[in-house]
């Protein structure tokens, strides 16, 4: 459904997006994570055709993503709501769904069953006085006036508070069982855990993991193997209930835990694994925390702009 | 490759160029834009409180009202301009109240108020009539005259059977009283100084006889008395003495040779008014897109900018040809001037966008409306006061308002001339502003020179586009270097002619090599001596060719002014050697070609490097003006 190929963008010095190749089937949702400036919004701005790539190819159901036809079918949501907040929900709704081409009758019921789904009251309210989560939910109505196959969504649940967070990612989830092709950028990587199929990671620019979730975390990741004796043993933590935790990468190092509490006269009283998550991917692979790559692009996007 | 094989190769890429140039700039869709621009409407509108809705119509409905009533005043500026020391007894008394431009002192009518300069005219039923010696002095005694004359012919028409029993034909001489003297300025004459002109013969005419012609013929009597370039001061009819041998030269501004058309400028302007006020509102629309990225869902939609651009200027544009069609039809303006404001309101638009697109913030792009608003407007209303005096005046298409307003035909070549500049000006203008109208350039917030050169550089991809935007910013080029006549119009030849040489060198080195600069700056091309001197050569013809358009000055004539033939001398080679005009044509084309080549070498290498280059090829600009002007001399 979508196909990347070399993508590169430059913002006069500053390289955002460099050499990524990638493809998203159809009805796949599909994650691109990584901090703060590692390049996601780039790339999804440039498959909604709204930035021009400076080399690489980008086709979106093997039209161009400059293609205007190509626009028809797709449903983008930008990082932030940029709403004209002089309209009432509906008449914001009801002017891009023209622009679409959409009919009247249609769009009126396209946008019913999206505000009913998004559970968005006061429709003739201005958007002005509503607040972030009605305006986020007015956004994402927005993008499905066209009733698009494809749907690129940017943080869509950025700056949100839980309960609506929640709620916006099970109505993605919901999409997707319908059938739409989503792509997803979060730098929040839990919600990303959550819902995506695959995902590629990225940092200054660069993809550095791709794939499924497991296979990832088989290239990457490695199982943690959590210790607990009842004697005290070197380098391990209190764990409570007079139990000590010592965490080990694998099962000869926990075999060498079992025989060292054997020596002091205790035993090993539990035996628990843990999988990586994609922020413990992340740390892997990049050697810092995406808080600390994001500090890093900061510094690095202000040296090339002066 | 053979040569059939190149053949049908450049034979295939002739062909798609329909198809490219529909992909580069799809066609506008009627439909989409029309929308847009309802939207505009509908957004607007509500940002505006009913309140505010309110007051603004209660002051458009009392402007329209009161607009009329003071059009047909006219403008008062004059009203009580000429002190008149004359005293309540004396016969002109009531000629001098009934004028609104004289203000009676009755207890001035003396000699010495007069020498004191506390009075401009003194009437007396003792002596002459006595002017002061100034410039005022004698415009207030020209009005004077005027005024009894018009007087009388007022108290004819109170006649209220002017067709009673049999005709009546009324002949009206006006005598004079022996001549009028002019008081020194300031000085200590008694009044009873030199004596100007003792022409009695007074001849208006006033023939009566079928009643309804009456009054007309008896006006026409008082213009026959102007006419006839009589200047004794006609009497009023209520028992006055006489008048006198007037002056001849008039200090009225309606009496200036050729006359300044006061009352039309001012008509005129009105056009103005409103589009300093609609560029406020479209202004911040603009913005408005920018801030907090509000227009970007506009630009994923399956719009193209163009439809977006047009949908929400239409609003604005259509509103102001409304305001000008009805101001047009208020004060007596016909097609001409309806076609001449709409350029000027599409330049301020055109202008006001550009500005939008590049201010960083509210507070930028106020210092940008006002700026477009003091500039346009001078430069619009300015020339047009010399409506009457010169040619250059028509670089304003405000003048052909005022020709308009005065009864005076426009030719198809003034118009054009007036105009076209504008129009042209606004479409680049509009086209510069477009290239910005994109996710990358519109929430960014670079300085406003790094957005001009964004512009610039979104229009420059190949040797082919770099003469074609040579070609586009002809229009300011020609803008730029009428305003300068206009400049320096005042300044006597010896500085005005170099000054335009050095400044029309210039405005074309900066047409042939800036958006070349912004090409290398934005690595549209390589940076290299050969690439450089391909371009240079590109822009230098483009601009050869399009320079051309310059012989639009011969509509007007404005080719046989000296500043004209500076500014334009391909226009001015008229009347030469035929082998001296053929190398003139060709001399451009090379120079063009060089001094852009030069500057294409510095802009390749740095912007230093440009800038030094820049400075040279000015030099050699500058040197082969003088070199024609020399030739042509």
């Amino acid at each position: 459904m979508i196909t990347v190929e070399d993508l590169r963008k430059e913002y006069g010095g500053f390289v955002a997006v460099d050499g990524s190749t990638f493809s998203v089937d159809s009805g796949e949702v599909f994650g691109v994570v990584g901090p703060n400036g590692a390049g996601k919004t780039t790339t999804l701005k440039t498959l909604a055709g709204l930035v021009e790539p400076t080399s690489g190819t980008v086709s979106v159901a093997g039209r161009a993503a400059d293609d205007p036809e190509m626009r028809r079918n797709l449903g983008f949501l930008p990082e932030e709501s940029p709403l004209y907040e002089e309209m009432t929900a509906n008449s914001y709704l009801e002017f891009f769904a023209d622009l679409y081409d959409v009919p009247d009758d249609v769009a009126a019921e396209r946008i019913t069953e999206a505000l009913d789904r998004l559970d968005l009251e006061h429709r003739e309210r201005r958007i002005g006085d509503m607040s972030k989560g009605m305006k986020r939910k007015v956004a994402i109505a927005r993008s499905l006036v066209n009733d698009p196959d494809v749907l690129i969504y940017d943080e869509p649940a950025s700056g949100l508070d839980p309960l609506t967070t929640n709620y916006i990612i099970e109505f993605t989830e919901q999409l997707a069982e319908q059938g739409k092709t989503i792509v997803f950028s979060a730098h929040n990587l839990y919600h990303v855990e959550s819902i995506c199929d695959r995902v590629i990671v990225m940092n200054h620019g660069e993809i550095i993991a791709r794939g499924t979730l497991d296979e990832i975390r088989r290239e990457h990741g490695s199982t943690e193997y959590h210790v607990y004796t009842d004697v005290e043993l070197d380098a391990a933590e209190p764990a409570g209930d007079e139990r000590y935790e010592s965490v080990v990468g694998d099962m000869d190092a926990v075999e060498a835990l079992r025989s060292q509490a054997a020596a002091l006269g205790g035993s090993v009283v539990d035996i628990q694994t843990r999988d990586p998550s994609l922020e413990d991917i992340f740390l892997d692979i990049a050697g810092e925390t995406p808080e600390q790559a994001s500090e890093g692009e900061r510094d690095r996007t202000v040296e090339a702009e002066t | 490759m053979t040569r059939g094989s190149r053949l049908t190769a450049v034979t295939t890429r002739l062909r798609s160029v329909p198809s490219r140039l529909r992909d580069r700039w799809p066609p506008l869709s009627p439909r989409k834009t029309l929308r847009i621009a309802r939207w505009e409407v509908e957004k607007s509108a509500g940002t505006i409180d009913r309140r505010t809705a309110a007051v603004a119509l209660l002051m458009l409905v009392v402007g329209g009202l009161a607009a009329p009533v003071v059009i047909a005043q006219g403008p008062g500026l004059d009203d009580g301009i000429y002190r008149v020391g004359v005293e309540p007894g004396d016969p002109y008394y009531e000629v001098v109240q009934a004028s609104d431009k004289f203000d009676a002192r009755p207890g001035k009518a003396s000699a010495a108020a007069l020498n004191g300069g506390e009075i401009d005219l003194l009437v007396t039923d003792r002596g002459p009539i006595i002017p002061r010696s100034t410039r005022k002095g004698q415009a207030a005694y020209a009005e004077f005259r005027s005024a009894v004359v018009e007087y009388n012919d007022g108290q004819m028409h109170l006649e209220d059977n002017q067709s009673a029993a049999f005709p009546v034909a009324v002949d009206v001489f006006y005598e004079s009283r022996g001549g009028s003297s002019f008081a020194p300025d300031g000085g200590t004459d008694d009044g009873a100084g030199s004596t100007d002109g003792t022409d009695d013969d007074g001849s208006g005419t006033s023939t009566g006889g079928d009643g309804s012609d009456t009054g007309e013929d008896g006006a026409a009597g008082g213009g026959g008395t102007d006419a006839d370039g009589d200047d004794g001061v006609p009497a009023a009819n209520l028992g006055g003495t006489g008048g006198f041998g007037g002056g001849t030269s008039s200090g009225d501004p309606s009496s200036i040779s050729p006359p300044f058309p006061f009352s039309s400028l001012v008509l005129a302007f009105l056009f103005i008014v409103p589009m300093n006020f609609v560029i406020q509102a479209y202004g911040s629309t603009i913005i408005n897109e920018r801030i907090n990225r509000r227009g970007e869902l506009l630009l994923v939609a399956p719009v193209s900018r163009r439809d977006i651009i047009a949908g929400k200027t239409l609003p604005y544009l259509l509103g102001l040809v409304a305001v000008t069609v009805g101001i047009a039809w208020a004060i007596g303006g016909g097609p001409a001037s309806v076609g001449a404001v709409i350029p000027i309101a599409l330049l301020f638009l055109a202008s006001t966008f550009v500005g939008g697109m590049f201010a960083r913030s509210f507070k930028e792009l106020t210092f940008v409306t006002i700026a477009v608003s003091v500039f346009l407007t001078s430069y619009v209303f300015v020339p047009a006061i010399f409506t009457d005096v010169t040619p250059i005046a028509l670089i304003s298409p405000l003048t052909v308002v005022v020709m308009d307003l005065q009864g005076q035909s426009v030719g198809l070549g003034e118009f054009t001339f007036a105009t076209a500049p504008f129009l042209l000006t606004s479409l680049v203008l509009f086209t510069l502003g477009a290239g910005t109208y994109r996710e990358e350039d519109m929430f960014s917030q670079r300085p406003v020179h790094r957005k001009a050169l964004d512009a610039i550089a979104t229009r420059v991809r190949s040797v082919g586009s770099v003469a074609l935007v040579t070609m586009l910013l002809l229009p300011f080029v020609f803008l730029a270097e009428l305003l300068a006549i206009a400049l320096v119009f005042i300044l006597p030849r010896s500085v005005s002619v170099p000054a335009l040489f050095l400044t029309v060198a210039v405005i074309e080195e900066i047409a042939k090599s800036i958006h070349v600069y912004a090409g290398f700056e934005y690595a549209r091309f390589e940076r290299s001596k050969r690439a450089a001197v391909v371009l240079g050569i590109a822009s230098g013809v483009g601009f050869f060719l399009a320079e051309k358009l310059t012989l639009l000055v011969q509509l007007v004539q404005l080719q046989t002014l000296p500043e004209g033939q500076s500014a334009f001398p391909d226009a001015a080679v008229g009347g030469v050697d035929p082998l001296v005009a053929l190398g003139l044509l060709a001399l451009p084309l090379l120079l063009h070609t060089v001094t852009a080549t030069l500057s294409a070498l510095g802009a390749q290498r740095s912007r230093r490097a440009y800038l030094g280059a820049f400075c040279v090829a000015v030099a050699v600009h500058l040197l082969y003006n003088l070199g024609v002007s020399g030739l042509v001399a």
